[in-house]
């Protein structure tokens, strides 16, 4: 249970970091760091395909193409001023929602872990990853693989034409 | 997935993470690591088809299907020629060759893991991993030609890879699992296939979007046209080959178009196939700019491959494989002729050129070579393999469409002799005027390309009991 909320807590920081983060590179890797948390989860209440889908396609997959995207916005795009001051209004909003949620979610988590139970044949994050999914990992190491050398093809040209 | 074939897959990618190391203050070393390791992979698969069984008929020895074999072997041979090309061609100062060879050989990876697979989300990841991949090597010329062409590679195939995904998802929940045995042992039994023929409808799209077909084809010229000459060349020669058509045959014969278990699908391919030969051919028929052109006849010749996997006759199959191997070769050595034209005379625009074939004879031979494959004249390999697409047609019944591919066939030889007359015969003009023949290093991919469009061709009593091997293997 403790493991558990950790990584709903995780979760929430991670999503909040996403919004608020200033560059955004730091949002695309803490978006990954969100469905790597929330594919945890998914694996926690015992749902392996869920996480492996979760991780495969939105940690490894998109994560590469915002940062493909983002290595393409040029140096002086990124400098426009931007009114910040909504943004600030969000840490406020969490932390209204964080007391509501310690009332109300235990209940709602203990609901969820009994569902855990019954669907304990679904199998652990190993099996999933590395008997059911093996050729998946091959295929996210490739798309890391892609997503460097991407990198590393267009910013040498960004530098060359500064 | 075929583990068997595993090494083709991770030695490129091992390669691909030494070069940016090994070749930090040595560029040329890029350029020869990526070749050797492309080689090496060449002459092992080399090895294992020159076997005496092999020679004699008999394929005990083949792993998986033999159509894995066959595609990791056409992978390797384009990606040599296009690598060994661009050795010669690239620019001494380009800022990042280590990261273009590195992306050659992830994308090499790629294509492997989709012809070895045998799960569709695993096909999903690997088919993103390359078009991960071609957009940035279409980004490597940075014209404006180039951004375009990537954007709308972009723009035009993620939409695609989200129909794939969502028939992934359709598929999992109806049949209970992801892989090709599970859909192959669904259509064979006699269970009403509503659900599941909805999914492998959204995935069929998407992959037809990936290949390039019409009418879903506004990205191919424009990427085509403005990439990087080599990497037209690997696109046009493979990589839209190995993302979209491979996985529709793939797809076709998992179906079981051939028993009609899925008939409004196979006809909606077979149709979309024909509108793609007839569209792609009228439209090469106009125009002016050399890869603009190829890029059109590009989408007409998927069309005959996606007609007969659609068809999905085992005599089909034999021809949309076959086909498609013999795409790969002939439009390798086009795309890599409209390279060396651009870089002898400056540019490719037809109207400028004229008269190469005195100062540019082994382009201009070659690319009547590949040119008359294309348009299928005997009795090099494009006539065996549209001979056989044409014949299945006529066999099921469908004349229409088999009266139809001939015709178009006709059309195709039109507009390549329109290209040949404009560019290589004729009167020199001025930008013809100084243009030498390209380097040896830069003919002889294109030599050896255009030496294999005439063997396979008269060697094809050889290679059909191959072919044919594969066909029964995949259908049966």
């Amino acid at each position: 249970m403790t493991y558990h909320n950790l990584l709903f807590v995780l979760a929430a920081v991670f999503a909040v970091w996403a919004v608020m983060a200033k560059k955004l590179l730091t949002s695309a890797i803490m978006l990954a760091s969100l469905s790597a948390a929330v594919s945890l989860i998914f694996f926690d209440f015992g749902a392996p395909w869920a996480g492996v889908f979760e991780l495969s396609v939105c940690a490894g997959l998109i994560t590469v193409l915002f940062i493909g995207a983002v290595s393409l916005i040029r140096a002086e795009e990124e400098k426009h001023p931007e009114n910040r001051t909504r943004f600030y209004a969000l840490p406020l909003a969490v932390a209204i929602f964080a007391i509501a949620a310690w009332f109300y979610l235990p209940a709602f988590f203990d609901e969820l872990a009994t569902g855990r139970q019954m669907a304990a044949g679904g199998g652990t994050i190993g099996l999933a990853l590395w008997d059911l999914r093996r050729p998946d990992m091959l295929g996210q190491v490739l798309m890391l693989a892609a997503g460097v050398f991407v990198i590393k093809s267009v910013f040498p040209r960004r530098t060359e034409n500064k | 997935m075929d583990k068997g074939l595993l090494a083709y897959l991770l030695i490129p990618l091992l390669s691909a993470v030494i070069i940016p190391f090994a070749a930090k203050n040595r560029p040329k070393l890029a350029d020869i690591l990526a070749n050797v390791t492309l080689l090496a992979g060449l002459a092992n698969l080399a090895w294992l088809a020159l076997r005496p069984s092999i020679i004699r008929g008999e394929f005990a020895d083949i792993p998986g299907d033999g159509l894995s074999l066959l595609l990791v072997a056409a992978i390797y041979l384009v990606a040599f020629c296009v690598t060994f090309f661009s050795a010669w061609f690239l620019d001494e100062h380009l800022p990042n060759r280590q990261a273009y060879y590195s992306l050659i050989l992830v994308s090499v990876a790629a294509m492997c893991g989709v012809v070895t697979t045998t799960d569709f989300f695993t096909l999903y990841v690997f088919i993103e991993v390359l078009a991960v991949t071609s957009f940035a090597l279409i980004t490597t010329d940075e014209s404006s030609g180039g951004i375009e062409g990537a954007l709308k590679y972009f723009f035009l195939t993620f939409p695609a890879s989200a129909l794939i995904i969502v028939g992934i998802a359709v598929m999992m929940m109806s049949l209970g699992g992801l892989s090709f045995e599970s859909l192959r042992i669904f259509m064979a039994a006699d269970a009403p296939a509503g659900t599941v023929t909805f999914a492998a409808a959204l995935m069929m799209l998407g992959f037809l979007i990936k290949a390039g077909v019409a009418p879903f084809h506004a990205w191919t010229p424009d990427a085509y046209q403005g990439a990087y000459a080599p990497v037209s060349a690997y696109l046009a020669g493979i990589v839209t080959k190995i993302s979209g058509v491979y996985a529709i045959i793939k797809l076709a014969t998992l179906l079981r178009f051939f028993d009609g278990r899925a008939q409004a699908v196979s006809e909606m391919v077979m149709f979309l196939g024909m509108f793609s030969i007839a569209l792609g051919a009228l439209a090469a028929l106009k125009q002016t700019n050399f890869k603009r052109m190829l890029a059109f006849s590009s989408i007409s010749q998927v069309g005959y491959i996606v007609l007969a996997a659609g068809l999905g006759t085992p005599l089909a199959i034999m021809g949309a494989v076959f086909h498609l191997l013999n795409h790969a070769t002939f439009k390798t050595v086009l795309f890599l002729n409209s390279a060396s034209v651009e870089k002898s005379a400056g540019t490719t625009d037809m109207d400028k050129l004229g008269g190469l074939e005195h100062s540019m004879p082994w382009t201009s031979w070659t690319s009547i070579v590949a040119l008359l494959s294309t348009a299928g004249v005997p009795p090099l390999s494009g006539f065996w393999s549209k001979l056989l697409i044409i014949l299945a047609l006529w066999e099921s019944g469908l004349k229409t469409y088999a009266v139809l591919a001939l015709l178009f066939s006709i059309v195709t030889l039109a507009y390549f002799m329109m290209m040949q007359k404009k560019v290589f015969f004729g009167k020199k003009t001025a930008a013809a005027e100084s243009s030498p023949e390209v380097s040896a290093p830069l003919l002889a991919p294109v030599v050896l390309m255009s030496a294999l469009i005439v063997a396979l061709g008269l060697l094809f009593p050889y290679f059909y009991t191959y072919v044919k091997m594969v066909a029964e293997r995949i259908i049966l």
